[in-house]
C-alpha cells in the first residue's frame, strides 16, 4: 500500500485539479521539475528517490523536496532544504546513509532574456560537483562543497513564454560516479575542464581523502571489499584499447597496484565489463582481444567479419601481486576453437559472426559473452550485375558504392560460454524480431537494435539474461538454459518495458495508451 | 376428497423442499449477481443523474457556477460508485440496518420526515458516511467490527444527524463561496505578483483553508454527535460513550495477531511450506530502520474528528449505564465477513483475503468456503505472476501498518517460487472440500484451469468467462469472470 503524498501537497493538488484553468496554479506547477534516480549499495538496487525543484526561494536559490522509496516503491519519507541550482548524478547508499552528489551551478539550466545577459552571467559563473549525506532518519548531516571547471555554451529552447529564450547548457566532463565502499562509506569520482578526481568519505559524510587521477579519455569505478578501482582508458594505437585498472586503498587513498589491459603478445584489450565476480567478490574485467591490424575497424558490418577481434579474455584481479591475477585468453585463430570457430570468429554452428557487448559471470568461474550475431549473405544480384557490367569480374565502382557483394543482417542474440580455462562454445542463439538485410557499409549501431542486460537473484545463484529487442523482450535463464518468457513490447493499446529493479527482480512498466494510465510491477525472475 | 386434498398438500410440499433445495444447490452464493449496485441501484443512479438537480442558492454567476461544479461532482461520486459496483442491496444485511434506520425515524418523525435511502458500502473500512440528500452510505467494514447493534446505531444516528444538520450542502457552500470570494482571487494573485516562494505561499493558503476546514468539521462532528445521542434517546435505543473508544481501534485490521504459526494454516492443507519463504531476502530499504519525521500521524489541527477520547468525555454524561447490548447475529457477522473477503478477492488484494480468511479460520474452524477462498487466492496468484503481475497482486504493504505475521504472509507470496505455487494449485484442487461445494464454486474452479493454462489463449480465456456467466449468470462469481469478458 503506497503513503499517503503529504496532507498538504495533496490539498495543493485536489485544488489544482479544479482550479485547472487558472493560471497562478499553471504557472507555480511549470516551476516544480522531478528526477528520479534509484538508490544502489552493492551494485544491487535497493530504493528509489525522487528530487524535485519545488520553486525558486530567492535570487540565488530554490527549494528542494526529496522523496525516498523502498525497493517496493513505498514512501518512506521526505525531506526538505534549501540550495543553489542543483542537477541530481546519483544516489548511493551505506550504513544507513544515503549519500547524493549533485551538479550545482549559478548558470547552466538557467534562462536569459539576451546573448549579453547570458555572457554577463558567464562571467560570474560559478560550478560546484555537491555531496550531500541523509541519514535515515530524514536528517542532511554534511554537505560537501567542490568547485569544478566546466564548458558553458549558449542554446535556444522553450521557458514557458518564448521559444527564443537562451539557456546556458554545459556538463562535466567526466560525469560523476558514486559507489558505496561496504562497511567504510562512500567513493565518487569527477573530471572537469582540468582534472580527474576520487574522493573517499566516511559514512557521516567527512571526506577522508581526495586525490586528482592521471589524465585519460575514460574512467570507470568500482568499490570492492575496501579498495576502489579505477579503470580508465588512455590514447593509443587501438582506438577501442588502452586500459588500465588502478587500485586504491579505501582508507589512505594509497595506490596499492596498476595492471595494464594487454594479451601476452601485446594486443589491446577491449573491456565489456568491469564489475564484481560474484564467487569471490573481486573486481574481473571482461572484453574482446583487439586484433592488432583490422583492430580499429569496427563500425559496419564487413569491418567485423574481416576479424576486427582475435578473441575473448577474462581477467580476474584477485589482488595487487602480478601472481594474484589470472587471465584467461580465447584466440579464434589458434586451431583450439575449431572447427567451430573460424579464424574470423564465424561460429559453424548458427553461421554468424558475434558482436559482444555485454558480459555474465556466474558463480562457477565462467564468463558468457552476449552480444547480437551477425549473417553475412552474398549478394548474387550485385554480383551478376557487375559481370554484365564489367566483362572482366571486376567488381563495377557503382556496385561497391552501393553496398558491394555482400549483405548482413542482426537478427539473433548469442550467448558464448568461456569456462575458466578458456574453453568456448555457443551457449543458445536466442531468437530475436525479424530483421532485414544491410549493405556493408551500413553503421552497426543503426543496425544492432538490441540492448542486454542481466539480473542475477543471489538466493537461487541464478543468472537471468534480459535481451530487449524492438518487438520483444526475452528473458533467458543462462542456468537451466532456457528462454522463461518473452514479453511482446505492445499488445494492443498497452505498452511494455522492463527494468532492473531490487535484486533479482525485474520493474514491468505498461502504459495503457487509451487510458492513459501506467501500471508498475515488480516481478521476480 | 381428502385424500386429494393431502396428496396437494404433500405435492406442494415436495415442490417447496425440491425447488428450495434446487434454488439451494444451484446458489449457495452469500448473494446474487444482480444484488450488486450496477444492476440493483441502476435506477436510482438514473434518478440521481436527472433529479438531484443543484438548487440556485446565489446571484453571483461564478459563485453559482463553482457551487454546480461541487453539486455534479458529488453526483458523479455516488453515480460512479454504483457503477462501479461498490455498493450491494443484500435482502439479510439490508433489512437488519434498514430496521435500525427504521427504529430511527420513528422515533424522530419530526427531524426524520423522510425515510433516509440506505446504501451498503462493500468496503471493508469501518465507516459510515453521510453524502447529504437524505443519502446515508453504511460500510460492511461497520457490521464486521461492531460488537452491538447499539454500537452501529450510533454510527448511523451520527451520519443521520449531518444529513438533518445539512452538513454535506453546507461544506459544499462553503467551498464555493471561499473559491470566488474576492479574498481568495487576492491571496492567489499575491502569489502570482511574488517572484519567490511561490509553492510555498500557495500551499500555506490551502494549508490555512484546510486548517479552517477541518476545525469546522470538527464542530461539525461534534455536533453530529450530540444530534445522534438524541436520536438514539428519541427511538428508545441505549447509548453507551465507550463505543467511541473502540473507534481508536479501528485503523489497524492487519496489526491483528493469528492464533497459530504461518506453517500451521498450509500443513493443514498438506501444503509444502519453506520458512524461509516468509523471511524478508530482500536487502532493500524496506529491511532498514528508517524513521522520517513527516511519517508520523497527521498533526492534531489537521484531523477532521475530533479524538476518540474527547468524544467520550463530551458524551459521556448522557451514557446509560449498563446498557443492553444487542449482538449482531452471528450468522450475518459470518455473511458479512465472507462478503467483504469475496470484495477483497475482486479487488486483487490478495494478502489482505488470505490473512482475513486465516483470521475467520482462527474463529470458525472448518468452513468449506474459506478452503474455497484460499484455493482461488493461489490460483489467482499463479494467474497474476504469469501475467508478471504478482506485485500488484500481493499489495506490498510498509511492515509498520501490519502484524508480524502479516508480514511474513506477505513475504511468503512475493517469495513462494513458481514451481511451488503452482503445486499449491494442484494440492488444492484435488482436496475433499470440494465435494461439498456447490455447481458455480466447481465451476470457477474450471475457470481457473483455463485461466492459468500457460498455453491457452486470450480469446480461450474470454471464452471461457463468457460460459461460466451464462451458465451461471446468477452467481456472486459472475463479478470476477466478468474481469475476463471484454466490453
Amino acid at each position: 500500500m503506497k503513503r499517503m503524498l503529504s496532507f498538504t501537497l495533496s490539498c495543493v493538488i485536489s485544488v489544482m485539479t479544479v482550479q485547472a484553468q487558472s493560471k497562478v496554479f499553471k504557472e507555480v506547477s511549470e516551476e516544480i521539475s522531478s528526477q528520479m534516480r534509484v538508490i544502489t549499495q552493492d551494485d544491487a538496487l535497493i530504493g528509489y528517490l525522487a528530487f524535485t525543484q519545488l520553486e525558486k526561494a530567492n535570487a540565488d536559490s530554490f527549494n528542494y523536496k526529496i522523496s525516498i522509496m523502498d525497493e517496493n516503491l513505498n514512501d518512506i519519507g521526505s525531506v526538505n532544504f534549501r540550495e543553489e541550482n542543483l542537477n541530481l548524478q546519483a544516489v548511493s547508499f551505506e550504513q544507513d546513509m544515503l549519500c547524493l552528489a549533485y551538479i550545482k551551478s549559478n548558470v547552466i539550466g538557467n534562462n536569459y532574456a539576451s546573448t549579453k545577459a547570458f555572457k554577463k552571467a558567464l562571467d560570474k559563473a560559478k560550478h560546484a560537483v555537491v555531496t550531500q549525506f541523509i541519514s535515515l532518519q530524514g536528517k542532511i548531516l554534511q554537505t560537501n562543497n567542490y568547485n569544478v571547471d566546466i564548458t558553458t555554451s549558449e542554446t535556444y529552447g522553450y521557458n514557458g513564454a518564448t521559444y527564443n529564450a537562451h539557456f546556458a547548457v554545459g556538463k562535466l566532463k567526466r560525469p560523476v560516479v558514486l559507489k558505496n565502499i561496504p562497511q567504510k562509506g562512500f567513493t565518487c569520482f569527477y573530471g572537469d575542464e582540468n582534472d580527474n578526481n576520487l574522493l573517499a568519505f566516511n559514512p557521516l559524510g567527512k571526506q577522508v581523502w581526495k586525490k586528482t587521477l592521471p589524465k585519460a579519455d575514460g574512467f570507470s569505478l568500482l568499490t570492492s571489499n575496501n579498495n576502489i578501482y579505477i579503470l580508465s582508458k588512455k590514447k593509443e594505437k587501438m582506438l577501442e584499447g588502452g586500459f588500465e585498472v588502478t587500485g586504491y586503498n579505501s582508507e589512505d587513498g594509497k595506490q596499492f597496484s596498476n595492471y595494464i589491459l594487454k594479451d601476452k603478445k601485446g594486443n589491446s584489450l577491449k573491456v565489456l565489463d568491469f564489475e564484481n565476480d560474484p564467487a569471490t567478490g573481486k573486481p574481473v574485467v571482461s572484453g574482446n582481444i583487439i586484433n592488432s591490424k583490422y583492430g580499429n575497424n569496427f563500425m559496419t558490418p564487413k569491418h567485423i567479419t574481416k576479424g576486427t577481434y582475435d578473441g575473448v579474455f577474462t581477467i580476474l584481479l584477485n589482488g595487487p601481486k602480478k601472481s594474484d591475477i589470472k587471465e584467461t585468453f580465447s584466440y579464434w585463430g589458434d586451431g583450439s576453437q575449431s572447427p567451430n570457430i573460424s579464424t574470423r570468429a564465424k561460429f559453424s554452428e548458427n553461421e554468424s559472426f558475434p558482436r559482444f557487448s555485454e558480459t555474465v559471470r556466474d558463480n562457477n568461474g565462467n564468463t558468457y559473452f552476449v552480444g547480437s550475431s551477425l549473417i553475412k549473405k552474398t549478394k548474387w544480384g550485385a554480383i551478376a550485375s557487375s559481370v554484365v557490367l564489367a566483362p572482366l569480374i571486376v567488381v563495377s565502382p557503382f556496385i561497391l558504392a552501393m553496398g558491394g557483394t555482400q549483405k548482413y543482417k542482426i537478427k539473433d542474440a548469442m550467448l558464448v560460454k568461456q569456462n575458466a580455462n578458456g574453453g568456448l562454445t555457443l551457449e543458445k542463439v536466442i531468437p530475436g524480431d525479424d530483421a532485414r538485410f544491410y549493405p556493408n557499409r551500413m553503421p552497426l549501431n543503426e543496425m544492432d537494435t538490441k540492448s542486454y542486460y542481466s539480473v542475477f537473484n543471489s538466493n537461487t545463484k541464478t543468472n537471468f539474461l534480459i535481451v530487449d529487442d524492438v518487438k520483444n523482450i526475452v528473458i533467458y535463464n543462462i542456468n537451466s538454459k532456457k528462454i522463461e518468457r518473452t514479453v511482446s513490447h505492445k499488445d494492443g493499446q498497452v505498452r511494455t518495458n522492463i527494468y532492473p529493479a531490487k535484486e533479482g527482480y525485474i520493474m514491468v512498466s505498461e502504459y495503457n495508451k487509451k487510458e492513459k494510465y501506467t501500471r508498475l510491477s515488480i516481478e521476480a525472475l | 376428497m381428502r385424500l386429494t386434498r393431502l396428496r396437494i398438500i404433500y405435492l406442494s410440499c415436495l415442490f417447496f423442499l425440491f425447488g428450495f433445495n434446487h434454488i439451494k444447490a444451484q446458489n449457495s452464493n452469500l448473494y446474487y449477481y444482480q444484488e450488486l449496485s450496477h444492476f440493483s441501484l441502476s435506477k436510482l443512479e438514473d434518478s440521481l443523474k436527472k433529479n438531484w438537480t443543484c438548487p440556485n442558492n446565489y446571484k453571483e454567476k461564478e459563485t453559482q457556477k463553482k457551487f454546480k461544479e461541487l453539486w455534479d461532482s458529488r453526483t458523479e461520486f455516488v453515480t460512479d460508485a454504483i457503477k462501479n459496483k461498490n455498493f450491494i442491496v443484500e435482502k439479510e444485511v439490508y433489512a437488519y440496518l434498514d430496521q435500525i434506520i427504521q427504529q430511527l425515524v420513528k422515533g424522530n418523525s419530526k427531524l426524520l420526515s423522510a425515510k433516509p435511502i440506505l446504501l451498503i458500502d462493500r468496503s471493508a473500512t469501518v465507516n459510515a458516511y453521510a453524502i447529504g440528500g437524505n443519502i446515508v452510505a453504511v460500510n460492511l467494514g461497520l457490521l464486521s467490527f461492531a460488537e452491538s447493534r447499539e454500537e452501529v446505531a450510533l454510527v448511523i444516528a451520527h451520519e443521520l444527524s449531518h444529513n438533518i444538520l445539512n452538513h454535506a450542502q453546507n461544506s459544499m457552500e462553503e467551498k464555493a463561496e471561499w473559491l470566488t470570494s474576492a479574498e481568495y482571487k487576492k491571496t492567489v494573485n499575491a502569489v502570482l505578483d511574488s517572484k519567490y516562494e511561490r509553492y510555498t505561499r500557495l500551499k500555506k493558503v490551502f494549508e490555512e483553508y484546510s486548517f479552517n476546514r477541518t476545525k469546522h468539521s470538527r464542530y461539525h462532528e461534534g455536533d453530529a454527535d450530540s444530534l445522534a445521542v438524541v436520536l438514539l434517546k428519541n427511538s428508545q435505543i441505549a447509548f453507551d460513550a465507550k463505543y467511541f473508544l473502540r473507534l481508536d481501534s479501528v485503523d489497524v485490521p492487519y496489526k491483528k495477531p493469528l492464533k497459530n504459526s504461518l506453517k500451521n494454516y498450509f500443513v493443514g492443507y498438506s501444503l509444502p511450506f519453506e520458512d524461509s519463504w516468509t523471511q524478508k531476502r530482500s536487502k532493500g530499504l524496506s529491511t532498514r530502520n528508517y524513521n522520517f519525521s513527516d511519517n508520523a500521524s497527521i498533526a492534531d489541527s489537521l484531523k477532521t474528528h475530533p479524538d476518540c477520547t474527547e468524544r467520550y468525555l463530551k458524551t459521556m454524561p448522557w451514557s446509560v449505564s449498563n446498557p443492553n447490548k444487542t449482538p449482531i447475529p452471528t450468522l450475518l457477522k459470518e455473511k458479512v465477513n465472507k462478503m467483504i473477503i469475496w470484495n477483497i478477492f475482486d479487488n486483487r488484494n490478495l494478502t489482505a483475503c488470505l490473512y482475513r480468511i486465516l483470521l475467520e479460520k482462527d474463529k470458525t474452524g472448518n468452513d468449506k468456503w474459506y478452503d474455497f477462498m484460499v484455493y482461488n487466492i493461489f490460483a489467482a496468484l499463479f494467474y497474476a505472476d504469469n501475467e508478471l503481475n504478482r506485485f500488484n497482486a500481493i499489495n506490498i504493504t510498509s511492515k509498520e501498518y501490519i502484524s508480524q505475521e502479516y508480514y511474513e504472509l506477505q513475504n511468503m507470496l512475493e517469495q513462494i517460487p513458481r514451481e511451488n505455487l503452482y503445486q499449491y494449485c494442484k494440492n488444492l484442487t484435488a482436496r475433499q472440500f470440494w465435494q461439498e461445494l456447490s455447481s458455480d464454486e466447481k465451476a470457477l474452479k474450471i475457470f481457473f484451469h483455463t485461466l492459468i493454462d500457460k498455453d491457452a489463449s486470450e480469446k480461450s480465456k474470454e471464452l471461457a468467462a463468457k460460459a461460466f456467466v451464462s451458465s451461471h449468470t446468477n452467481s456472486m462469481y459472475c463479478e470476477f469472470a466478468d474481469h475476463f469478458v471484454r466490453k
